[in-house]
């Protein structure tokens, strides 16, 4: 009776495991999800950049069409973590034989000209223009080529200021802010005159939280500090985007949208809305990153099925055996129960005759039959916690897991036996249970013979054997 | 005279056995005082364990009336009747009946359990009970050191804890050897007279019968014969023989040197 009663603890050990398992990957799943549903709607909006191109060609240097090269991605926003390794931020003006470029940054967009994304294209749930401006030294290289002389200024960024809309809106639904603070506290729905620093614009203001720093001519209070998750971040400031407006003479420019789509499903028809109604824009949805992660969604998906099928497989198992193990052990506490009424009825008689109740001998058998099975409960509990792991791997079916490797991806490993590693630890929670239902079993299994010792005639005590 | 502390009026009792109906009672009339000793003596199959178990409640009566005390009992449902085999009974059995796993003292503690809250003074009453029946000093032992004679008279303090209105005592003394047979009737008489406890005792012994001063013979359900015992005589302190004085302790009369029992079968045919 008491490997009987240490069988049920050892399969909800088990049974524990396989359902963590799951839920694991359920979580992660949800996770995965959450991100897919940030990245896959979110759709970046700018003007071309205005670089005209440049060349190193005879003659006076113009409008030739010589090699062009692109620096920086813009407003390379690197929030969702997902960010492919883009650098630079990085503004290059240059003035070479006259061909003058901009490359990077975004040109000015008159915000007013584009209110209407968010009020006519449908499927678009929100719309948060950015006005992003690197501040800098500039520094000036003499390139020699062929005998022709330029000099090239370079913008050294010291920081750039991204001023991004602080509605509540966007800040509570939306991943418009970093999330990694590391001091301090994010930038509030609301707030004004606040900046949010990355750990380089720290050190390079001498700045901590709540110390005040001047931006531009303009006194701003540090409310947080972040860690940059990505190359592209390490230099860039938040703050409400009216401030950066005001302070980079831009009030009523932006210099990109990002617009969220309600869902990944009308992602590319809302893409496609806002290149047809504003054909100047360069629209990019991050199909890359989406594919990316559908397929890892994917992973994960058959991986939880697996474990899903391990989960209900154990289950159905371990409710079969507890179910088995419940009935037995009532069984064995009745007949011994039983046995003992019988054995006993001369002195069950003689209690009675000499004026004890039929409750009083009822409670006294039911009181001996929970003993029994409160004794083999806990002898059973001490087999149980040595020989668990090994009577639950012989008694279930086994349990498969993936393991998730360093980079996040998922090896699958479907046939992996976890017998022994991780099942069956008697939790103190287990033992509780164990022991509970060894006293309900013994309650159970003693009901009867009690009652039986209760009915016993008194004249019993008469007769002799 | 004394007032009754058993009447029975016109008991019959009868098992079914399958079909037929075995009457073991029929129309049985019994008036027992307070403080009486009475021996019912009859062959087997004549009634008298049916008759114990009815008027100690362990039975009911098919019809009739048993008054206990005032009280009848054949209209008690069982759960009162446990009451009164409690409070106005006490059963000493052929085999003893002690719960093996229980010592001396708490063998003779069982029956106040339900009556006396507390613990000190039910010990208290069972080492009186036990010095009583002469086992000062054997109070820790369990019934398995002690002999028949001791274990019967454990039994015998058992069924006094609760100053019973009747001892039902079933063949007290048949499963003893002859010097233990005459100790326990003693002490059952000596009971009768220093604690004026009224005894009713069915046996096979004629003997111990002699040591009663009522005894009935019983058959087919009836009582058929009563005969004084010399118990009586013993109470008034006049020997059977030649009628001289005797002390509650002679076993033969001082006057006539005559032993005072007799050992004749008290209803030889």
């Amino acid at each position: 009776m008491s490997i009987m009663v240490s069988i049920p603890a050892g399969v909800l050990a088990n049974q524990q495991t396989a359902s963590t398992v799951a839920s694991n990957l359920s979580n992660v799943i949800s996770q995965t999800s959450a991100s897919i549903n940030q990245t896959a709607t979110q759709i970046d909006c700018s003007l071309a950049p205005s670089f005209s191109g440049f060349g190193f060609g005879s003659g006076s240097g113009g409008s030739g069409s010589g090699p062009s090269f692109v620096f920086g991605g813009g407003s390379a926003s690197g929030r969702s973590g997902f960010t492919p390794g883009q650098f630079g931020g990085g503004t290059v003006t240059g003035q070479f034989g006259g061909g003058a470029f901009n490359g990077g940054q975004s040109s000015p967009m008159n915000e007013s000209l584009y209110t209407d994304i968010n009020s006519t294209i449908s499927g678009v749930a929100v719309v948060e223009p950015i006005l992003q401006a690197s501040e800098g030294q500039n520094v000036t290289t003499t390139l020699s080529f062929n005998g022709y002389t330029r000099d090239i200024t370079r913008l050294d960024v010291e920081y750039t200021i991204e001023g991004i809309p602080l509605t509540a809106s966007l800040v509570d639904n939306y991943p418009i802010l970093p999330t990694n603070i590391t001091a301090g506290s994010n930038l509030q729905a609301g707030d004004s005159g606040v900046v949010l620093l990355s750990e380089n614009n720290s050190a390079y203001f001498g700045a901590g939280v709540g110390d005040a720093i001047t931006i531009l001519n303009q006194t701003f209070t540090v409310a947080g500090i972040y860690s940059p998750s990505s190359v592209s971040d390490t230099q860039t400031l938040y703050m409400n985007l009216s401030d950066a407006q005001a302070i980079t003479n831009n009030t009523g420019y932006i210099t990109s949208l990002t617009v969220f789509a309600q869902n990944s499903d009308v992602v590319s028809q809302v893409a496609t809305s806002i290149s047809s109604v504003h054909p100047e824009l360069t629209v990019t949805t991050d199909q890359d990153r989406l594919n990316q992660l559908q397929t890892l969604q994917s992973t994960y998906n058959t991986e939880l099925a697996n474990a899903q099928a391990s989960d209900s497989q154990t289950y159905s198992t371990a409710v079969e055996e507890i179910i088995v193990v419940v009935a037995a052990t009532s069984l064995i506490v009745l007949f011994v129960m039983l046995y003992t009424v019988r054995e006993r009825t001369k002195e069950i008689g003689t209690l009675k005759a000499i004026g004890f109740s039929n409750l009083t001998v009822m409670g006294q058998f039911m009181l001996e039959g929970i003993l029994l099975s409160m004794i083999a409960g806990v002898v059973g509990i001490v087999i149980g916690s040595i020989a668990a792991p090994t009577l639950s791997a012989l008694l279930l079916p086994s349990v498969g897991i993936g393991s998730r490797s360093a980079t996040g991806a998922v090896i699958v490993s479907g046939t992996t036996r976890i017998s022994g590693l991780s099942v069956a630890t008697l939790s103190p929670e287990l033992i509780l249970l164990a022991f509970g239902a060894a006293i309900l079993l013994g309650t159970l299994g003693s009901l009867y013979p009690a009652w039986r010792a209760a009915k016993i005639r008194p004249a019993e005590a008469m007769k002799y054997e | 005279m004394s007032k009754p502390v058993l009447q029975i009026e016109k008991l019959s009792k009868s098992y079914s056995l399958g079909k037929r109906n075995v009457p073991a009672l029929s129309n049985l009339s019994l008036t027992v005082n307070a403080g009486e000793f009475v021996a019912i003596m009859g062959p087997s199959g004549s009634g008298k364990t049916t008759l114990l178990n009815v008027i100690g409640c362990l039975d009911k009566p098919t019809s009739g009336q048993v008054l206990l005390d005032g009280i009848d009992v054949s209209k008690l449902p069982e759960n009162q009747l446990y009451k009164i085999r409690r409070d106005k009974m006490g059963f000493v059995f052929q085999t003893f009946n002690l719960l093996p796993y229980l010592n001396a003292r708490e063998n003779v503690e069982l029956p106040m359990e339900g009556r006396i809250k507390s613990k000190s003074e039910r010990k208290k009453r069972a080492s009186e009970l036990l010095a009583m029946v002469g086992l000062s000093g054997r109070e820790g032992h369990r019934p398995q050191r002690l002999s028949a004679g001791e274990q019967q008279r454990v039994a015998i303090a058992r069924a006094l804890a609760n100053n019973p209105a009747i001892v039902l005592a079933d063949e007290p003394t048949g499963n003893l050897d002859s010097q233990n047979k005459q100790e326990i009737i003693k002490l059952l008489a000596n009971l009768n007279i220093t604690q004026g406890t009224t005894i009713i005792m069915v046996t096979h012994d004629g003997q111990a019968a002699h040591h009663t001063e009522r005894m009935l013979l019983l058959k087919d359900g009836k009582i058929i014969n009563e005969k004084q015992g010399t118990h009586l005589m013993k109470k008034n302190h006049t020997c059977p023989h030649c009628g001289s004085s005797i002390q509650m302790s002679d076993d033969t009369c001082p006057t006539c040197k005559k032993p005072i029992y007799s050992s004749d079968e008290p209803f030889s045919a």
